[in-house]
């Protein structure tokens, strides 16, 4: 189930990429698509319902810890954009007076 | 010696946070030595590994080769690697002047160097995701470097759209961590073939395809890519068009030529896409005014060009393609830098309005003269060489040579308008008389270059592949006749029909596409890749 979940936060991500009209909606929109990516990801690795991967010698059974080392830099990577995006995007705003994407790509 | 490869990783990124970091306004004298032990540490790299090639395989920290970071060094990464640093000496070179008291440039540019030379290297496909969005932050932040207006509002759709094509990339690794258990691709392309789970890997390779259709501007996925090269720095464009789109094509050999392609066929595909994206750029490009405009759009078109070479469809066409991404770094590196001077000189983008070159500029026109001569194809020079290696294999086939010949007349067309602004009577105000040597030094090399590569070509690829090529005979008189054909035709339709800018003509020019447009193309392109791979 939380797969589908995750998908779908994708799928929405994806709409509003095509239907948003505004550069913060689109930033947005593409902050959604990674954090569904990361949360579908997150889950794959732990189908067999482990544990964090933190041995205390009674739980054995411990989630797949890869996906959890590679997502952490995928957020770190996502906030880097996120800001940079939203820097971007005010400067834009300073020149143009305008965040709607019809006025800055005439 | 088996080590060197992590200096080529670490050195630059250091040299860039010492040039960064120290307050002084001549350290970034720094990135010469930097680069003179590159070349140096290369060379002897090269030797020792054409003796072992086993000292290819390097994996850190004594972990097993599933789980540990490894780097890869075969034939087709070292010439990369190869490029990379000779094209970064050269834009050190050609920056240094005029950039002299910007310290933050050469801090990004050390960084990039650094950051691509990983891509080259890793042999881990989530290592491969990291190396792309820090590469797509870093042309980011120097093509914005100047600030200004149109540049702000191209680097913010370059961000998101690259952004977007990495996460769907990373989708696609997911997927096949889920399916292999492991990101290692060299392991991963041994047991591609046996794998059982196809339709998850299928769904991986279409959107690994997207992510890099998207970053190297093939035909829907081009929007932003002549924007963004059309208004960076002169410098900065020409490392863009010349070496950082081909990190997606080095991603499509990698990826798609040695793991994807034995069990699934898909070449065909990427054949047309090439195909169809090398016609709409020229066609794009004849109708531009803008002199980095064309060029940015020639790129477009001479991607589609890698792209048919790349997409494994026939004989030894790959060679032509791979050989082609070396050139286009050599020819369309030179036309960046000469039309960076002619620009500065000119303070005009117009091609129209720019007249008389060769007698302001000699040595430049005569530098871009040959870049020209490359691109379209005249024999002697390299452009001709991979252009025929691409052909070859296809001889036989008449509509696609038909399709050739219009994609060369459509580059010679509209080179013959850059063309034209070197000849002429010069009427505007000129501010600078000569470029300054460290400007003329890089630029002769690399029309030198060109040279050299047009005419030993064959004991290049035999040293590197051990395969001897398909020879072309310079000495026959009917190659030079057969380009002079198509160069006069050419320049006839050009001062015929495209100089008198019809409205047809305007109306395609002023066709721009919004940003949620180049998004739901994106889209529609991963949703028909996928559905071709099911299908197929």
């Amino acid at each position: 189930m939380e797969p589908l979940l995750s998908i779908a936060v994708i799928l929405i991500g994806m709409y509003g990429l095509i239907a948003s009209e505004t550069i913060i909606k689109s930033v947005f929109s593409a902050t959604m698509i990674e954090s569904g990516v990361i949360l579908l990801f997150l889950n794959l690795g732990a189908l067999n319902g482990g544990v964090i991967p933190i041995s205390d010698g009674v739980n054995l059974v411990i989630v797949d810890p890869i996906p959890q080392a590679l997502m952490i830099t995928t957020i770190v990577i996502g906030s880097t954009v996120t800001s940079l995006a939203l820097i971007l995007s005010i400067k834009v705003f300073h020149n143009n007076g305008s965040i709607h994407w019809k006025d800055i790509t005439k | 010696m088996i080590h060197l490869p992590v200096l080529f990783l670490f050195l630059p990124i250091v040299i860039a946070l010492i040039i960064y970091l120290i307050q002084s306004s001549h350290i970034h004298w720094l990135v010469f030595p930097m680069q003179l032990i590159l070349i140096v540490s290369f060379i002897f790299y090269v030797i020792a590994w054409k003796n072992d090639p086993s000292i290819g395989v390097l994996v850190f920290g004594g972990w097993d080769e599933t789980i540990a970071i490894t780097f890869l060094l075969d034939a087709l990464n070292l010439t990369f690697v190869g490029l990379t640093i000779f094209f970064f000496s050269i834009i050190f070179f050609y920056a240094f002047k005029s950039n002299y008291h910007e310290k933050k440039f050469f801090f990004f540019l050390a960084f990039l160097e650094s950051v691509f030379l990983g891509l080259l290297m890793t042999n881990d496909l989530f290592n491969l995701f990291v190396f792309l969005e820090v590469i797509a932050l870093l042309v980011t932040l120097l093509i914005t470097y100047r600030k200004g207006e149109n540049a702000l509002k191209a680097g913010l759709q370059y961000l998101l759209l690259a952004s977007m094509a990495s996460i769907l990339y990373l989708i696609g690794v997911l997927l096949l961590y889920y399916v292999f258990g492991h990101l290692n691709i060299a392991l991963m392309k041994d047991t591609m073939p046996s794998v059982l789970n196809t339709n998850l890997v299928k769904l991986a390779y279409g959107l690994i395809i997207t992510g890099i259709g998207l970053k190297a501007a093939v035909f829907p996925l081009y929007a932003w890519l002549p924007k963004a090269h059309g208004v960076a720095p002169s410098s900065v464009s020409a490392l863009l068009s010349g070496l950082v789109v081909k990190a997606a094509l080095y991603l499509l050999m990698r990826l798609h030529g040695e793991m994807f392609h034995a069990p699934y066929e898909f070449s065909t595909v990427i054949f047309w896409l090439g195909m169809i994206s090398a016609l709409a750029g020229v066609i794009f490009a004849m109708v531009q005014k803008d002199l980095k405009q064309i060029l940015a759009y020639h790129t477009v078109s001479q991607v589609g060009l890698m792209f048919i070479g790349l997409s494994f469809n026939q004989g030894n066409s790959f060679l032509g393609g791979w050989l082609h991404i070396l050139n286009h770094a050599v020819f369309k590196g030179l036309l960046f830098l000469a039309a960076g001077v002619i620009i500065k000189a000119y303070q005009t983008k117009k091609v129209y309005d720019i007249q008389g070159v060769f007698k302001t500029l000699p040595w430049t026109a005569s530098l871009m003269l040959i870049g020209i001569l490359s691109i379209t194809g005249a024999p002697l020079f390299n452009g001709y060489v991979s252009k025929s290696m691409l052909k070859y294999a296809f001889k036989d086939e008449m509509f696609i040579m038909f399709l050739f010949n219009l994609i060369n007349l459509g580059t010679i067309i509209s080179f013959s308008k850059v063309a034209m602004m070197l000849f002429g009577k010069p009427h505007l105000k000129v501010l600078i008389k000569r470029a300054s040597i460290s400007q003329h030094l890089p630029m002769t090399i690399v029309a030198i270059t060109s040279l050299v590569i047009g005419l030993f070509y064959q004991p290049l690829i035999t040293w590197i592949y051990d395969i001897v090529p398909y020879a072309i005979h310079l000495e026959d008189a009917r190659i030079y006749l057969e380009y002079i054909f198509w160069v006069s035709l050419g320049f006839n339709l050009y001062y015929f029909i495209l100089k008198r800018d019809y409205r047809p003509l305007a109306k395609i020019r002023e066709l721009t596409m919004t940003f949620p447009t180049a998004n739901f193309l994106l889209l529609v392109f991963l949703v028909s890749m996928v559905a071709f791979l099911y299908l197929a």
